[in-house]
């Protein structure tokens, strides 16, 4: 029983292909990671997932529903939630107000003009619940903008766990940062999956992370998929280590 | 009956082609820098008053060629010392700045020579009407026709083939990476914003010539030039300058059935344009938004 | 606790509202008057309506002296063609700018930045360029007379607003205080916490699942409705509706209004009100050069104090 389906897309932009005739499922429960060289199409390929913009031909189902070319906010209420390369928060909120506003929106309270003691405590309880999950309560009364690379990371995966998701995208999660912040960043994701058993998948450039984090891991070159399997099979794949060897520097 | 209309007409395409000047001086610096020029019309003003200056020593041909020159190198040095500290900043700050330059300008223009109306000399040939039957159209108005239609094309090749032309142009679609490519975007945006107001002045010396100089005199264009932006569609050089003749034409055509509604004209076109085409004539979808 | 305006504190209301209260009382011997308080709190609540657009959703409009002006206008031709009620009158001018506001907004609200304040002020010169043109209706370049504040009547008394500079401003009080409570619920409501997310990330918000176009379009609608009140007190103060109360130049004037005090801070746009008011007022009556002062305190506020008058005052209680 697949949880996410990815049946044969391809996405072109005028005359470059950019994706092409990539099919992927992935399980309910799995932490799924996408890898490959720089232009390999990974960023395009999630971006079509999570409704950037949808593929040229192929199709994209969610728990057996056909979403290839729902808007994203629709995306979102069928529980589909992600983080951004380049983070993507509130800079000037605390930690608590970021997590507050994901919250009112997930409860359906986004154009509400009031809050009556009984949802504010039901959303107040619910934003401590998900700043400890993403292990930020030391953290939680300051300006988002003021933390650390990780723990901005952390806020932001907060955020998209406030959406109640039953898939988490994550784009290159560990982008841009150093050996500790990673390896903060990595063991969250891993209490997230093993813990609290969310879906996940992610895009990754940094192999360590993703050799330790995924249970199935899907290579992508030049826009085409050219091997999936468990890291086991992905180390001992000789395709896959003659592409990155051979595109490596 | 029939020279009325012919009078309306020829002072409606006169006032588009002032429209399409201002228009392109506007979008560049808006296309480079993101800024709208509020002090755009005072920069026109500028224009004529450095000519008024300039023209009992040059002459009125000198005046002419020199007055746009002076004026750029004083919109070069307004972009070092002011407009250039806003670039990275919220659009609001480049509005009020260059609001409140609009401002300055307007009252010391007033304070230096008065806010009665000065004339602008014009060399005796020029203010010549055509022909008794054509009494009202002096050779003064086609001059401006002709010399604005030189200057905007001369604008369009200086862009197409000049090496600063092509990288403005490449500098409006994606400036990071005119400057990943070693180009210096401080000056490029410096000189580009003094291209702007060269046009802007060469509007006030040629406009000088036609209705005399006050200070306020730009005023009444910046509105209409706006709109041609908007109509012509946002980013589009090409677009302001359609956006310009077409808001230009049809007041020119609306003065000659009915003089009241030209302005509302313009108007309606942008109504129509923002309801039908929101992005403009010429716009590129996203741009912008 | 709740949202970025929690880090308001609560003494900035408490004084305000102390000054604002007690100001018939203590004006005179500062060379102030009743009327130039009443135009800072119809400045201040023009600004503090455009600012739930610009501070609180992040979102440019350099037009909102139209919907000032139609608040204007509608109070005044109610009172000139139709009624004598001064609260109907306010009433009408609200809708009218707010409801303009509204059905121009639907237009607009996918543009952003400098397309967004172009095509607001291109707007706001329609509606000047009517207020103009139509002579026999609005009075065309001499602006709307004839028409003049009437007294409230409650039933039991009435209050004479007219004759009574002072009783006028203490109705203009409750009904900027009325507003301002209720632009701090909206802000602080969960929808106001929508707002603030557009602001600081558009695409954050988008893919949290914040429709965006709609709530900026709501917040845009908002703000003129509160404007436009301002608009219709605007009329009373004067008995007189101006077209120049439409044109852009006002709409600069409501901007840095709002800037100078601190587009972040909720009171800011009040403080900036004050401030340039009494200046205005101070500068006009010495010199005729006063468009120079003016500019200049446009420039200088740009380049040196960006972060207005309580946002330099949040800094430094920060630091």
């Amino acid at each position: 029983m697949s949880f996410l389906e990815i049946r044969n897309v391809t996405k072109k932009f005028g005359s470059l292909v950019a994706v092409s005739g990539v099919s992927v499922t992935v399980a309910p429960g799995e932490l799924r990671a996408v890898i490959g060289p720089n232009g390999a199409g990974k960023t395009t390929f999630f971006n079509m997932i999570s409704g950037f913009f949808p593929p040229t031909s192929g199709d994209i189902l969610l728990n057996g529903e056909f979403i290839t070319r729902l808007p994203v906010p629709d995306r979102v209420a069928r529980g589909m939630a992600r983080t951004f390369q380049i983070t993507e928060i509130f800079p000037e909120l605390s930690v608590r107000e970021n997590v507050r506003i994901a919250v009112e929106v997930a409860e359906g309270m986004s154009r509400h003009f009031w809050c009556g003691a009984a949802a504010r405590a039901r959303v107040d309880a619910r934003v401590n619940e998900i700043v400890t999950q993403s292990e930020l309560m030391p953290q939680a009364g300051r300006l988002v903008g003021e933390l650390s690379h990780g723990d901005q990371r952390a806020a932001e995966i907060a955020m998209a766990l406030s959406l109640k998701p039953k898939l988490l995208l994550l784009d290159e999660p560990t982008a841009g940062m150093g050996e500790q912040e990673t390896h903060q960043v990595a063991g969250l994701i891993r209490r997230l999956h093993r813990n609290s058993g969310y879906t996940i998948m992610l895009v990754e450039h940094d192999m360590r992370v993703v050799f330790n984090l995924a249970d199935r891991i899907t290579v992508l070159d030049q826009g085409r998929m050219l091997a999936d399997g468990t890291p086991a099979e992905i180390a001992a794949n000789a395709t896959v280590q003659a592409a990155y060897l051979g595109n490596a520097e | 009956m029939f020279q009325v209309v012919l009078y309306n007409v020829t002072n409606g395409l006169i006032i588009g082609t002032f429209y399409v000047l201002m228009a392109l001086g506007l979008s560049l610096i808006l296309n480079l820098s993101n800024v709208i020029n509020f002090a755009h019309g005072n920069f026109l003003a500028l224009g004529g008053y450095i000519a008024y200056v300039l023209s009992p020593h040059l002459g009125y041909w000198g005046a002419l060629l020199v007055a746009p020159v002076v004026t750029a190198a004083f919109g070069f040095a307004v972009e070092r010392l002011m407009i250039r500290r806003v670039y990275n900043r919220d659009p609001v700050y480049s509005l009020l700045l260059t609001f409140g330059l609009a401002f300055v300008m307007q009252d010391l223009m007033r304070y230096v020579w008065g806010s009665n109306g000065l004339p602008l000399g014009l060399p005796p040939a020029l203010a010549q009407p055509l022909s008794a039957a054509l009494f009202f159209i002096t050779y003064y108005r086609i001059f401006m026709v002709v010399f604005v239609a030189i200057a905007i094309t001369g604008l369009f090749a200086f862009l197409r083939y000049s090496r600063v032309g092509v990288r403005i142009r490449a500098g409006t679609l994606d400036l990071d990476t005119v400057a990943a490519l070693g180009v210096n975007v401080g000056v490029l945006r410096s000189f580009n914003f003094a291209l702007g107001c060269l046009l802007a002045g060469l509007s006030g010396v040629l406009a000088a010539g036609q209705i005399g100089l006050n200070p306020n005199m730009g005023d009444d264009l910046l509105m209409p030039s706006f709109i041609a932006i908007i109509v012509g569609g946002v980013g589009s050089l090409t677009g302001t300058l359609v956006g310009g003749l077409v808001i230009g034409l049809a007041a020119a055509l609306t003065t000659a059935v009915y003089p009241a509604a030209s302005e509302a004209v313009i108007y309606v076109i942008m109504a129509l344009v923002l309801l039908i085409r929101p992005r403009g004539l010429m716009g590129e979808e996203g741009m912008m938004s | 606790m709740s949202g970025a305006l929690a880090r308001e504190r609560p003494t900035t209301a408490i004084v305000i509202f102390a000054l604002l209260l007690t100001a018939p009382f203590w004006l005179p011997y500062v060379g102030g008057y009743d009327a130039l308080a009443t135009r800072v709190l119809v400045f201040g609540l023009a600004a503090m309506g455009f600012n739930m657009l610009l501070g609180f959703t992040g979102v440019m409009s350099f037009g909102h002296a139209a919907y000032f002006g139609l608040g204007a206008y509608g109070a005044g031709l109610m009172l000139r063609y139709v009624t004598s009620s001064t609260m109907l009158a306010v009433v009408s001018g609200t809708l009218l700018g707010g409801l303009a506001g509204s059905l121009f907004g639907t237009l607009i609200v996918r543009r952003r930045g400098v397309y967004f304040a172009m095509v607001t002020i291109a707007f706001g010169q329609i509606c000047y360029y009517i207020a103009y043109s139509w002579n026999s209706f609005t009075g065309g370049f001499d602006g709307l007379r004839g028409f003049s504040r009437q007294p409230i009547d409650l039933g039991f008394t009435s209050i004479d607003i007219q004759g009574n500079g002072t009783a006028f401003y203490y109705f203009v009080l409750l009904i900027f205080a009325l507003a301002a409570a209720a632009m701090g619920l909206i802000l602080r409501s969960p929808f106001g916490r929508t707002l603030l997310a557009i602001r600081e990330n558009e695409r954050r918000a988008r893919f949290l699942g914040i429709p965006i176009e709609r709530h900026i379009w709501m917040s845009f609608s908002i703000s003129c409705f509160f404007t436009a009140l301002a608009g219709a007190l605007y009329a009373l103060l004067n008995n007189f509706a101006d077209p120049l109360g439409l044109h852009y130049t006002l709409s600069g004037e409501i901007v840095i209004m709002t800037v100078m005090g601190g587009m972040r801070a909720f009171w800011g746009p009040l403080i900036g009100a004050a401030v340039f008011v009494v200046l205005e007022d101070t500068i006009s009556s010495m010199t005729v050069n006063w468009m120079s002062f003016v500019g200049i305190i446009f420039i200088l506020v740009v380049l040196f104090f960006p972060r207005g008058l309580l946002g330099m005052l949040k800094r430094r209680d920060a630091a």
